[in-house]
Order: C-alpha cells, then structure tokens, then sequence
C-alpha cells in the first residue's frame, strides 16, 4: 500500500469545513494533506500571511484508513502571477512546507520553470490555456525537480470545467511524456474529494499510463514533499533550528534526516 | 472453454449525514451510475454500460455496493464513477460520492477484502467509544450482518 497523498486543500476561515475535509481524507485513505493559502497579488494589496498553525484545527489528528498514524497537515502557499515582479521569494515563504506558482502568461510559466525557486507549477484548470507548451521549459523544469500540478475538483463541479481539464491535461502530457506530474483535488468541501484508486483510474483520461497514474498521487507527490523540505536546508546536507533559549551565537545542528540518506551517499 | 469474466466494484458510498444513508437503493445507484457514464463518455458509454452492468448488492447501512462489468471494459465505467455527484431516490437527492475500495474478479474476493476491510474500520474506531460498550457491540454487529448477507447473495 503506497503512500497517497492530496497536497491541495483549499483554505477556508470556516474551521468546521475544514476539519470535514479532512476527516474525509483520512477516511479515504489520505496519508499527507496540504492546505493551500492562495495569494494573488494583482488584486489591491494582497499582504501573504502567515499560514495557521495546524495544531489549533485538531487536538488529535485522525487515523488514516489503513495504516496506524494521524494523517500529516502541511502548509502550501500558492502564487497566483502574471508578472515576473510578483514572485519575490522572502522570509514569508519560509513559513509554508511547500510552494507553487500559477502563471499566466507563456513570458511566466518559463521563467517559473528555469528559475524560480518553487515546488509545483499550477496547469489551469477552469480556462482555455492562453499559452501552449514548449518542450524547453517543461525538461528544465524535469531536471530541476520541479512538479506539474493539475487538479480535478473544477471538472466534478462542472461539464465545461471538465473539457477544460481534460484539454489542458493532454497537452500537459504530449510536452512532458508523463514525468514529473501530480494530481490533486481542490476540495473546498468534504464531498469533493475522491479515494486514490478513483483518481488514479480517472488520470487514465488525461493521457497517463497505469503506472504514472499510480505515481502522481504516491511518488511524486512525495518527491514534492522532501523537494519543499530540502528548500528550508542548505543543499539538503545541513538543517537548522532555532533554539528556544536566547543564545549568544545561533547553533547549527548537522542534522541529516533518513530519507535523504541515499541521496547523499550517492553525491 | 468460453467463459465470460467480469470484474466486481467493491465501492463505498459515502454521504455526509448517515441517516440519509438509509433511503438508498440499488436502483438509484444504477441511474446514477449509467448516467455518469453516459456524461462523460457519449453513447459510447451509454451503449457499453448496458451490457452486462448492474448493482449486484447494497447495503443501506454501512454504504457498501457491489458493482458488476464485464472485464473488457470495467476501467472505461470505472473511471467515470468519480463524476457522481449525487444520488437521487423517489424524488430526495442525497450528496455523496461513490469510493472505490477493491476491484477483484469474482465476489469471494471482494468478500475477503471486505472482511479485512472491516476489522480496519474497527480498530480505527475502538479507541473513539471507550465509553460507549453498546457502540461496539453495533460495529461489530454490523461486521456479522456484512458477512451472512454476502453469503446469502453468494447462494
């Protein structure tokens, strides 16, 4: 039994939702969830808060259907641009396990793929695709590491939202040739959501074979995780914390997490 | 020896108020079903669902349904199962969406998932009523009633 994983809640001010949908994604089977903050900077003055705090949702996070631990809850910021000035990476974004950008225009999507220190790069879902996609910029995006993303909740709402998705989906797939892809819902409420083997079965439509169907919502999407890990590090070796008590000098702690044992033993 | 194989759908209904869970039956799920596939992949669909497709058990209690197709083209109707959005019975819609839990060839597979499945469920839930000895003993009643009903549409 792989490890599934939904990195894109959509946040609500609505806790009670909130904790639903999650319940729900314990349930189904769900071991990792994100909860997605979107920013989008065009509109009036849109300062990035600080994502809230996962402990004050649950007391005891829910059991996940099948294995013995809580399911995990972390924090995605997601950056809605269509002007490279948007994206200024600072402290703020330090604050999120993980984030994306969703761009908008073609000048956008390949600097986002070449340069941006991002994890997950947003393919639209509820429009028509203003810009087609190179092969240029999709492998440097491969090679860096960097995720494409699309999400089905918009084609469970909708009929034309779901032309849309398979639409944009293929054309995903024709550039990228299955690599580097995750699928996630954009659930705002429980009954959004959809178990793994659903959606494994249903990326089928959009062009994947069987075993990247199964890959976009286990592997890669835990590769996403550790590649949002290795962005608070320093080239993913040296970990550091601050330490509660004031100190004269911060200490660093050569901390070397297991899973990125093997990467290190093979550099 | 011709033999025609067919593949058996072990979903699970989930809704968000259980007491709705009551008013369902086999034949709204079939509707449902048939009219998902029918949205989403044409007459194509429509024509490949009746044949050989049909809602082999329900039960109103716990949300499991048996969903039967032939294996030819089982994925075709499975992929278009995630588009139910609701169920509608004599005229009341209830909002639920369908999971899968299992795929297996006959129904004593399913079965067996089924069985293992449950004991999941009850370890999840033991720890949540401690206190509450005759929620338990519910659970597991429910657990017996699986089983012996299965057996009966398997004779």
């Amino acid at each position: 039994m792989a490890v599934f994983m939904d990195l894109n809640i959509t946040y609500t001010t609505d806790k009670k939702r909130l904790r639903s949908v999650i319940e729900t994604a314990a349930h189904l089977g769900y071991s990792t969830v994100a909860i997605n903050y979107v920013v989008d900077l065009q509109q009036k003055k849109q300062e990035i808060g600080k994502p809230k705090c996962v402990l004050e949702l649950f007391d005891t996070f829910p059991i996940v259907q099948g294995k013995s631990r809580p399911i995990k809850v972390l924090n995605r910021l997601t950056v809605v641009a269509s002007d490279p000035s948007h994206f200024r990476p600072n402290a703020e974004y330090k604050a999120y396990d993980l984030v994306a950008v969703y761009p908008k225009t073609e000048k956008l999507f390949h600097a986002a793929c070449m340069t941006f220190d991002v994890d997950i790069i947003c393919v639209a879902v509820t429009e028509k695709q203003p810009f087609f996609f190179k092969r240029s910029p999709v492998n440097g995006a491969i090679e860096r590491g960097v995720f494409f993303e699309i999400s089905y909740t918009p084609a469970i709402r909708d009929s034309t939202m779901r032309r849309y998705t398979i639409a944009n989906a293929i054309s995903l797939m024709e550039t990228c040739k299955g690599k580097n892809v995750i699928v996630t819902s954009g659930a705002e409420k429980p009954l959004e959501l959809r178990g793994p083997y659903d959606i494994a079965n249903l990326v089928l439509l959009f062009g994947l074979s069987e075993g990247d169907g199964k890959a976009a919502i286990s592997t890669n999407c835990r590769a996403v995780h550790l590649h949002g890990e290795t962005r608070k590090t320093a080239l993913g070796i040296v970990h550091t914390m601050k330490k509660d008590q004031p100190l004269t000098e911060r200490q660093e702690e050569e901390h070397v997490p297991v899973s990125k044992r093997a990467k290190i033993e093979t550099v | 020896m011709v033999r025609l194989k067919s593949r058996y759908l072990l979903c699970e209904v989930c809704v968000s108020d259980r007491s709705n869970l009551l008013l369902l039956d086999d034949r709204a799920i079939y509707t449902a079903a048939k009219a998902a596939v029918a949205r989403a992949h044409g007459d194509y669909g429509a024509a490949l669902s009746s044949l050989g497709f049909s809602v082999k058990y329900l039960n109103a209690h716990t949300g499991i349904v048996f969903l039967r197709c032939r294996k030819s083209h089982y994925r075709l109707i499975w992929s278009a199962l995630p588009f139910i959005t609701s169920l509608e019975n004599r005229g009341q819609r209830v909002p639920c969406f369908l999971n899968c839990l299992h795929v297996g060839g006959t129904i004593r597979t399913c079965q067996k998932f089924l069985v293992r499945y449950n004991t999941q469920q009850l370890h999840r839930m033991l720890p949540l009523c401690q206190s509450e000895g005759m929620r338990w003993s519910q659970i597991y009643f429910l657990l017996l009633f699986c089983t012996l009903l299965l057996f009966h549409c398997l004779s």
